[in-house]
Parts: C-alpha cells; sequence; structure tokens
C-alpha cells in the first residue's frame, strides 16, 4: 500500500515537473534573457536602439535666428523632410522634433545630435514581460513565480537513490547557497 | 463670487446671458463677461514621484502650507499634488479629476529646480503637448499615463528662474558652517545628462552666492541621479576634491525632498568611501523642502498666472 502511494507521488511529481517545465520553457527563457540583458541597464539600453550622428551647422545661430523655415534647413541635413515641432530647452539649445527622432542643436557651438530612436527587437518584448510593463502582467508574473517553486521542488524530488536528493543532490543543493552567502557577506564589509 | 459647478448650470448661465445679449443688441460685453466668469482654474504641482513615503508627504505638505494661501485670493478655485512617476496620484488622474470637475484651465507647477528631459520633454509628452519619441516610448514602458486634458493646461517656468536655490542652499551651508575659512562647500544634485551645462551654471550660482555671503571660498558639484546611474562615485569625488584644499566639507543634498535611497544610500554612501570623513566630513540629511521661500513662490506664481488666465 504505502510502496504503491510512494509511486503515485514518484509519478505526479515527475508529470508535474515535466509538463510545467515544457508549458514554462519559453517563459523561463524570456525572463533570463531579459535577466541578463537588464542586469547590464547601466552599459547599454535593453529596451531601444537610440542611433546618434553628429552634424556640424554652417554657421552659428542665435534663439531669435530661429524660424521654421530655418528649422526645414537644418532638418534636411539629417534627412528629415518635415518636423513636428521645435522647442528651446535654454537659451543655447533648440530641440526639433520628428516622428521617431529628435536634433538637439547646440547654437553656441553649431553643432547637432540626430537621436532616431527604435525598439530593440526581441529584447524589448521580453522586458515588457519582465518589468510588467502590461498592466495586468503582474498576476500572470506571481502565478509563474509560483509554478517556478513547483517545477524545483519537483525536481529536487524527483530521483531516488545515490543520484537523488538524499544521495549527492544534497551537496549540490547545498553548495548552491554559497554563491549568494559570499555575496551577501560582501555587501555587509 | 457666483461659482458654476455643473456643466447643466453652466449651459442655462450661457443661454441666460445670450439672451439677454439678444435682446438688448449689446452682444460682446456680455458674452466677454461671461467667459471671465465661466473660467474654472486649477493649480497642479507635480513632482517627480518617488518610492519614499517621506518623500511623497513632504510634497502633500507643501500642498498643505500653500492650498489656503492660494485659494485665499478666488482666482483659483481648487488645488492638487500629483507625482510624475512611480506611485498615484499621476498626471493623467489629476487631469482627469480636474476634467470631471469643470475646470477651464490648469496651472501646472513643476516642483523640479531646472532643465531636464522630465520637465522639457517628459511633462509636456504626457500633457499631449509634445510627442517626444524618446518619451512616448520610454513612458509606455513605465506605464506611465498619456492624458490631453479638455482644460488649457499652463505650464509655469522652473524653480531656476527664481533666487529661492540660492537663498536655500546659504542657509543650509550657514547651519552647517563653523569656520568658513576652512570649510569648502559640496553640493550634490540629481543632474541631467542632455542638460548638464544648465544643471552645473546653477549650482556655480549658489555657490559663488555662498562664497559672497560667508567667506566659503571652495567648492565642487557631484551628481546622484541618472546622469551617474545612482553611484556614490561621484559623491565621493566631489568631497575629495574639496578636501584636497579645505579641512572641512560641507555637503548638501540639493534635492527637492528627503528620499533614503539618495540621502542615505548613494550620497551618504559616496561620503562614506572618503578617508577620514567622520571628522572632515559635514553632511545633514535634509532637502530643500521645506522652505517658506518655495511656499511663496507657488502662491506668488500660481496668482500671476490665474490673473493672465482670466
Amino acid at each position: 500500500m504505502a510502496q504503491t502511494t510512494g509511486n503515485t507521488f514518484r509519478k505526479v511529481n515527475t508529470v508535474l515537473h515535466r509538463d510545467l517545465g515544457y508549458f514554462f520553457a519559453a517563459l523561463i527563457l524570456a525572463y533570463s534573457l531579459s535577466g541578463i540583458a537588464l542586469n547590464h541597464v547601466d552599459e547599454w539600453n535593453p529596451d531601444f536602439i537610440i542611433s546618434k550622428d553628429e552634424i556640424k551647422l554652417e554657421g552659428l545661430y542665435t534663439k531669435n535666428d530661429i524660424t521654421p523655415e530655418v528649422v526645414r534647413d537644418i532638418s534636411e541635413k539629417v534627412g528629415e523632410t518635415g518636423y513636428r515641432l521645435f522647442d528651446f530647452p535654454s537659451s543655447r539649445q533648440v530641440k526639433i522634433y520628428y516622428k521617431n527622432a529628435t536634433l538637439m542643436i547646440d547654437l553656441e557651438k553649431g553643432e547637432g545630435l540626430y537621436e532616431k530612436i527604435s525598439r530593440r527587437p526581441v529584447f524589448y518584448q521580453v522586458n515588457v514581460l519582465h518589468r510588467n510593463s502590461v498592466n495586468w502582467w503582474k498576476w500572470a508574473s506571481d502565478i509563474f513565480a509560483g509554478m517556478l517553486i513547483i517545477i524545483t521542488i519537483t525536481g529536487l524530488l524527483m530521483l531516488r537513490g545515490p543520484n537523488g536528493f538524499s544521495g549527492r543532490g544534497k551537496w549540490f543543493f547545498g553548495a548552491g547557497f554559497i554563491p549568494p552567502v559570499i555575496a551577501l557577506i560582501f555587501q555587509q564589509l | 463670487m457666483l461659482r458654476l459647478t455643473t456643466d447643466y448650470t453652466r449651459n442655462l448661465f450661457l443661454i441666460l446671458i445670450l439672451m439677454l445679449a439678444g435682446c438688448t443688441g449689446q452682444q460682446e460685453e456680455p458674452a466677454s463677461m461671461e467667459q471671465n466668469d465661466d473660467r474654472k482654474i486649477g493649480v497642479l504641482l507635480i513632482s517627480h514621484g518617488s518610492h519614499s513615503e517621506t518623500w511623497r508627504n513632504t510634497l502633500f505638505d507643501l500642498e498643505k502650507k500653500v492650498r489656503e494661501r492660494i485659494l485665499k485670493n478666488e482666482k483659483t478655485d481648487g488645488i492638487k499634488s500629483a507625482f510624475m512617476e512611480y506611485t498615484e496620484p499621476s498626471i493623467a488622474t489629476r487631469l482627469k479629476e480636474f476634467d470631471n470637475e469643470g475646470y477651464t484651465d490648469v496651472v501646472i507647477i513643476p516642483i523640479l529646480l531646472t532643465v531636464s528631459s522630465h520637465s522639457f520633454d517628459d511633462i509636456p509628452t504626457i500633457i499631449g503637448q509634445k510627442e517626444n519619441p524618446e518619451s512616448v516610448e520610454m513612458l509606455k514602458l513605465e506605464k506611465i499615463e498619456r492624458y490631453t486634458p479638455k482644460a488649457t493646461p499652463h505650464i509655469t517656468p522652473l524653480l531656476d528662474f527664481s533666487e529661492i536655490l540660492r537663498k536655500n542652499v546659504l542657509r543650509r551651508a550657514k547651519n552647517l558652517s563653523k569656520n568658513p575659512e576652512d570649510e569648502g562647500l559640496v553640493i550634490i544634485a540629481y543632474g541631467s545628462e542632455p542638460y548638464e551645462k544648465e544643471w552645473r551654471d546653477l549650482f556655480d550660482k549658489a555657490a559663488q552666492h555662498v562664497q559672497s555671503e560667508t567667506g566659503i571660498d571652495t567648492y565642487s558639484i557631484g551628481w546622484c541621479g541618472h546622469i551617474v546611474r545612482y553611484s556614490p562615485d561621484s559623491t565621493a569625488a566631489a568631497v575629495k576634491r574639496v578636501l584636497d584644499r579645505k579641512k572641512r566639507a560641507l555637503v548638501i543634498p540639493s534635492l527637492v525632498a528627503f528620499d533614503e535611497n539618495f540621502q542615505i544610500k548613494i550620497i551618504g554612501g559616496g561620503i562614506e568611501k572618503v578617508d577620514d570623513h567622520e571628522t572632515r566630513v559635514v553632511y545633514k540629511p535634509d532637502a530643500i523642502l521645506p522652505d517658506s521661500n518655495i511656499e511663496q513662490w507657488i502662491v506668488d506664481i500660481s496668482d500671476e498666472f490665474a490673473t493672465t488666465i482670466r
């Protein structure tokens, strides 16, 4: 009887681990990829590709010189045929807005910085999920986190014998605590 | 003063005025009077927003302190506060409330020090005045709702157009100072990548004001915001620059309100990286607010804009 109960538990455990693993594989990969991307948020922009081009104007302008005609002329230098708006963040700067780009002109230096923004393929999408940028997604994310716990526990209990948790598994399990504990010790120093 | 609270009442009033105008043949004058009386002006104090409850409460306190004085002049009918990011009430939430309450104009007062992407691009993009491509994308990612109000928004100048900051830094430096000859000033502010020159100019002027009033003749400026990726290193470097020349450094956090992450973790963390900081660095983790001059500036600018609108 006890043997049968044990076998049933093992079977359910294995099925849970296998099928939850299949179901959440895409999300695990997405979150892992996004995790790496967001870890390095200080070194790159994981969401957008912002291409930057510097331009040199032929002459110097003052704020009063900036008219729609001048803005159109300057815009042509960066390949823009029309603009949406221009505005002055300070007396030395004018910013011109286009559909997917902006051009910031430093009037004192006669230089401009043209920035064009586009979404970084794949990374933008996985980051949207990882950061819960869709309102209701946090609930899906909570369920996903709960399922990851189940996948982990069922994984720990799946095998018996020398390769199971009670065998070599417990040593690997314990070793897994070492890196975070070291990090926490360093943080306290 | 007759205050019209519903669209229905207002429409009735409008019809009555037009009928009277039709009877007397004086169409322009009553119409003009009606337009002025029909204005309902609100004031919206907008600040950056923070996860820190202390930070948010400071901004709510600011609203409480100016509320009575602003409403007393009867040109303004209501005042609310909003946060640009992180927490409610958001700008969109407040603008919707103003619309639902029948406001015709909203005077938007950004409680921000000087020009930055937030003041120049993000806020105008949120309220539908601009479509800065980067702001549009970032707001979407950060789940910050954009809302174009039915009421006409009027954005006021920022705090840097007045002498408030100079006076604020001077007052706080004086409170920390014991012997100006031996001391140097360290100003730590949020900063802005595209507008670093403007930020530096602002604090150069503040530091020079402190110098002329106290004799503290050495200063340095450090950043603690996105421009330095929230790293304490800029604070540490700014303090070291002063300590190379003076015995003691007075560190003034030039942030609108207190946020544990900035005043303690980033700025405090930067100071802790400096040798002998216990004896050579004087630091009070306070903020620009509360400041009676800022309160008065808000009252004055609200009054000025409401007068112009009416």
